[in-house]
């Protein structure tokens, strides 16, 4: 052996350090979400979500003038179409008075049909941090099991808009997984056909709902909504039904004559959201 | 003891800021991973043994606030900040934009070898061409950073070194 001594005990150190690494790996995928590593992992959100909190308010101006700054180019082309739009816009506004007024009449209406539906409870809570890689799409509300959050739960949008579901609850946080993460699946049902299937993320793409029957007539700008029932071994039937996932943006070409796929554009603009609601009452469950 | 508590102190703000300000600001869709460039700037700054150690330390922290298997970015990190350690070894090269091409090689490299790992523990599940370009976004991003951050995380270092040993 002529390795200098310092090589060696920095060998020593990494083969030291991956097997740790490799250890706790085994551990906590042997003893899922009741082990005591996924305790310490809620541990370290407890700790570390009322900082998140507190930076999050000092910086949000600062990352906003960033984001804004990516987007410079966009922003200028969109104000341009937006400036097209009032334009012509204005000119419809005289004949869209009466027509306002029967459309507020109408959601009126439809508000209170709603609230007909299952009772259900709903608390508010706002966005802290989002997730921590780029392979996780989550965000962290500053709610927690001291306010009735646990694991499950549903958490929608303003108008009854799909966000996700909580995956993980501590005190006064809680981590819900958004319905674009490569782990999400929800059982959706096309609002035209009544057709269910089933809607999972990809990430930054579109949802893509599969399990689709063939025979169904699936056209761009059709909404889904939560299928509300649950898929053995596939979808949770953590979601009341009737809630509002997205539109489909494309029907893909069918390459395997079983089911159809089709990709669907979210309700819910993610970068943007702010407020949340967590469901805390089910008529469902 | 210093350099406990500056290591620690780092990796808490990498977590924060990676959070909340960077979570904000996306390349095309992607974050950065300060916790890699931490690693590689340390790494290159230190030598392979201290490299290992903020890798695994910074990896374990990151990896307790995820959920799922915990280990995975320790281990990546570990591997990245020995490789890197190791590498600059051979490199006599006093170019500065040096931390900048190996903090992109590293980020690239250790983002491939995270997504295969959680890949093969059934935790991520998408395409190699998508993989490929969060790997290729972060290690452009990651790159992009490191002239901003290399001088503030260089004097860190230097400042925490134990005074009584002497070196050259």
């Amino acid at each position: 052996m002529a390795l200098p001594s310092r090589a060696r005990s920095a060998r020593v150190l990494v083969v030291a350090l991956v097997s740790l690494s490799l250890v706790t790996i085994t551990v906590d995928y042997r003893e899922g979400e009741d082990g005591p590593l996924a305790g310490l992992g809620r541990v370290a959100i407890t700790l570390i979500s009322p900082l998140q909190e507190a930076v999050s308010k000092l910086t949000d101006p600062i990352g906003n003038f960033f984001s804004t700054m990516v987007r410079l180019p966009a922003i200028r082309a969109e104000t341009e179409r937006l400036r097209d739009r009032v334009a012509e816009l204005e000119s419809q506004l005289g004949t869209t008075v009466t027509n306002e007024q029967r459309l507020h009449e109408l959601e009126e209406l439809l508000a209170v049909q709603e609230s007909l539906g299952p009772n259900v409870e709903t608390l508010a809570a706002q966005i802290i941090a989002s997730g921590v890689s780029n392979f996780e799409w989550t965000f962290t509300i500053n709610k927690g099991s001291s306010d009735g959050v646990l694991m499950d739960m549903p958490v929608v949008a303003s108008g009854k808009r799909l966000v996700g579901h909580v995956v993980q609850a501590t005190t006064d946080s809680a981590v819900v997984q958004l319905i674009v993460d490569p782990d999400s699946a929800v059982a959706g049902r096309l609002e035209t056909s009544r057709q269910t299937g089933l809607v999972s993320g990809h990430g930054d793409q579109d949802l893509r709902m599969g399990l689709v029957d063939v025979t169904t007539d699936v056209e761009a700008g059709e909404q889904v909504v939560t299928a509300g029932y649950r898929i053995p071994g596939v979808a949770q039937g953590l979601y009341p039904p009737g809630i509002l996932i997205g539109t489909v943006s494309r029907v893909l070409p069918e390459e395997v004559a079983l089911e159809k796929f089709v990709t669907v554009s979210p309700a819910v603009d993610f970068s943007t959201l702010d407020i949340v609601l967590v469901v805390l009452s089910n008529a469902s469950r | 003891m210093r350099r406990f508590f500056t290591l620690t102190a780092v990796i808490v703000i990498a977590l924060l800021a990676q959070t909340t300000v960077f979570a904000d600001v996306r390349l095309l869709g992607a974050r950065p991973e300060l916790m890699y460039l931490l690693t590689i700037v340390f790494a290159l700054l230190e030598g392979p043994s201290s490299g290992a150690i903020s890798g695994f330390a910074g990896g374990m922290a990151q990896d307790f606030l995820l959920n799922q298997p915990k280990g995975i970015t320790a281990l990546t990190l570990t591997l990245v900040g020995y490789a890197v350690g190791l590498l600059r070894q051979y490199i006599v090269s006093p170019s500065p934009i040096l931390p900048a091409l190996m903090v992109a090689g590293g980020t690239f490299g250790g983002v491939l070898f995270y997504g295969v790992m959680s890949f093969l523990l059934g935790q991520f599940d998408s395409t190699l061409p998508y993989l490929l370009r969060v790997a290729a976004l972060a290690a452009v991003y990651n790159a992009i950073l490191t002239p901003l951050l290399y001088p503030l995380l260089r004097r860190l270092a230097e400042g925490s070194r134990s005074q009584k040993v002497v070196r050259w």
